[in-house]
């Protein structure tokens, strides 16, 4: 039986009213993100574990040998698998999507699949007939709010981390073999990834619903609004856009939108769901600020990635382990 | 198949001999099933045809969906299987439908006075009987006349329209063929504001095409709903000389 999140009223006039004050809960400004963590598995590859303030996320990528689809000869398959359970939230049923799921599964298979972040041509071993089949599964472990963000860093880096097995290819004709290399007998190659998505959900908040919500509290003026100085635009302060929303802001913002981005200045996809109605230009500095949100998540996980091959790199044996060298 | 079919010429006409800032051929009709629901309305664009119907605001008919302060609006969504030119079966859970009806009901929750109807139901049904493109617009489109016709209490028209980017070329409302060529956005407006309900990008795009493409999108909203505007004023008089309402 699902449970219900909605907080308690004096919890909304609470953080409404601070968003008024231009505060936030956690005191962080309005276009800060939260600590953002990212670990590889010392013994797997494509294991991910993120952490986005208290939300975390694991991402598994894993691959296998399959037959394509009959009308994609030249294409492998790439599946991505963003089931909720309750470990996330209680108000996630197993088994059954809610709307919160379908719109966190959507995005992901937009920002990721849609957006061509792994080249799926690339996972073809003989066409028509063979293909790797990449698989990702996130596994939301704790909801605080940034599901969708949290799982899109873990996907992205999970496939730059992740390493496939080599595999030769005997034999002519219909004789042909495939030979998959164990990792101990042969260095396991990156997959293909094109360009890493990061999403960004901005919550907006209504400054006009809030101040109606708390309108009536004793103190001072509670229904003066400043105005927006964090994010340009053209004198709109009528609603404050908040940056990796918690659980808290999630449940009492009016309105959302989620922008992936990479660090080519692309935009790889954009959804804002109805609930309030924003201004055209703060839409347009919100996709500029994911952007720079996007570089910065980007260099981090190179970072971590850089960390995690010296790690598991001791002495600079897997460059003279490659296949590709001459032998 | 692509390269044998040219999206916009050089001398700037597209497939159906449209500017880059013309919208399709508009046309709409309110209170179309006035026996069978409250507010009905069915929009063709192009040769996109949708028809809405709305029953409500009436009694819930789900206990666990009641609003206590606000009315609960609920959208169905079928989209025939001899709309396209395959024809397929689409199952009420396919999440491409299912990603639309969550849509479009969350721009009208906002976009309609919904404090006036407390522990009510709007239910909103569409009908896609023809896709060329653009089958969100005219969704929302649609709904929007429809829920006039019902006499729902509306902040303002909701008018949707798409603009894709074709190289650097901005395309206004676009058709099946088109969607498929380029990264498009499909935009919602709240009627002739610069306020924006609905903005969905499915496809890569760079950043500095994006302001461009919003643009043209805003612009083909405002022109969609002086034509939304003058259907409605044109049924209103017919009625009133009618004497009926």
């Amino acid at each position: 039986m699902p449970r219900d999140l909605t907080p308690s009223t004096i919890e909304n006039t609470f953080v409404l009213k601070a968003l008024t004050e231009r505060i936030r809960l956690d005191n962080r400004s309005f276009n800060q993100l939260r600590d953002l963590d990212i670990s590889f598995s010392s013994t797997d590859y494509g294991v991910v574990d993120v952490k986005l303030g208290r939300t975390r996320v694991i991402a598994r990528i894993s691959a296998e040998i399959t037959q394509p689809y009959a009308d994609r000869p030249y294409d492998g398959l790439f599946i991505i698998s963003t089931e909720i359970s309750p470990m996330a939230a209680p108000t996630f049923e197993a088994g059954r999507k809610s709307e919160d799921e379908l719109v966190i599964s959507r995005i992901i298979e937009k920002s990721i699949r849609r957006s061509g972040a792994l080249d799926t041509e690339a996972l073809c071993i003989i066409s028509g007939e063979k293909c790797w089949a990449v698989r990702a599964d996130v596994h939301f472990l704790d909801h605080d709010g940034g599901l969708m963000d949290a799982a899109c860093i873990a996907v992205s880096a999970g496939l730059l981390h992740f390493r496939r097995p080599d595999i030769t290819i005997v034999g002519v004709g219909s004789r042909r073999e495939i030979i998959v290399h164990p990792i101990t007998e042969r260095v396991p190659v990156p997959l293909a990834v094109l360009h890493v998505p990061i999403c960004v959900t901005f919550s907006f908040f209504d400054v006009r619903k809030a101040s109606s919500a708390i309108a009536g509290l004793p103190g001072k003026d509670n229904t003066k609004a400043e105005g927006d100085d964090d994010v340009e635009e053209e004198n709109d302060s009528s609603t404050a856009v908040l940056v990796d929303a918690t659980l808290q802001e999630e449940l009492l913002r009016h309105g959302y939108m989620s922008v992936t981005a990479n660090t080519n200045r692309e935009i790889c996809q954009i959804q804002k769901g109805g609930d309030v109605a924003v201004d055209v230009g703060k839409l347009l500095s919100c996709s500029e600020a994911a952007i720079m949100v996007a570089e910065k998540v980007t260099k981090l996980i190179n970072k971590r990635l850089k960390e995690d091959e010296a790690r598991r790199n001791v002495g600079n044996l897997l460059v003279e382990a490659r296949a590709e060298n001459d032998r | 198949m692509a390269s044998r079919i040219e999206i916009y010429s050089p001398e700037g006409l597209r497939l159906d001999g449209r500017r880059w800032n013309e919208v399709r051929h508009f046309r709409c009709a309110i209170n179309t099933h006035p026996i069978s629901s409250d507010g009905s309305s069915i929009i063709e664009q192009g040769n996109t045809k949708v028809i809405c119907n709305v029953i409500g605001p009436a009694e819930p008919t789900l206990r666990s969906r009641v609003l206590p302060d606000r009315v609960s609006i609920s959208v169905k969504l079928v989209v025939a299987p001899f709309s396209t030119i395959e024809r397929r079966k689409r199952p009420q859970s396919d999440s491409r439908i299912q990603e639309m009806c969550s849509s479009i009901q969350h721009v009208f929750e906002d976009a309609v006075i919904a404090h006036l109807f407390p522990r009510s139901q709007i239910d909103v049904n569409l009908y896609v009987v023809a896709q060329d493109g653009g089958v969100l617009q005219a969704c929302i489109n649609a709904t929007t006349l429809a829920l006039i016709d019902a006499g729902v209490p509306m902040y303002d028209y909701v008018c949707a329209c798409t603009a894709g980017m074709l190289d650097r070329e901005v395309l206004l409302d676009l058709n099946r063929i088109e969607e498929s060529a380029m990264p498009f956005l499909t935009m919602a407006t709240i009627g002739g504001t610069r306020k924006v309900a609905l903005l969905l990008l499915e496809m890569k795009v760079q950043f500095d095409r994006l302001e461009s493409m919003m643009a043209a999108a805003m612009s083909g909203c405002h022109h969609i709903r002086d034509l939304m505007d003058n259907e409605v004023r044109k049924h209103g008089k017919s009625r009133l000389e009618r004497g009926s309402l």
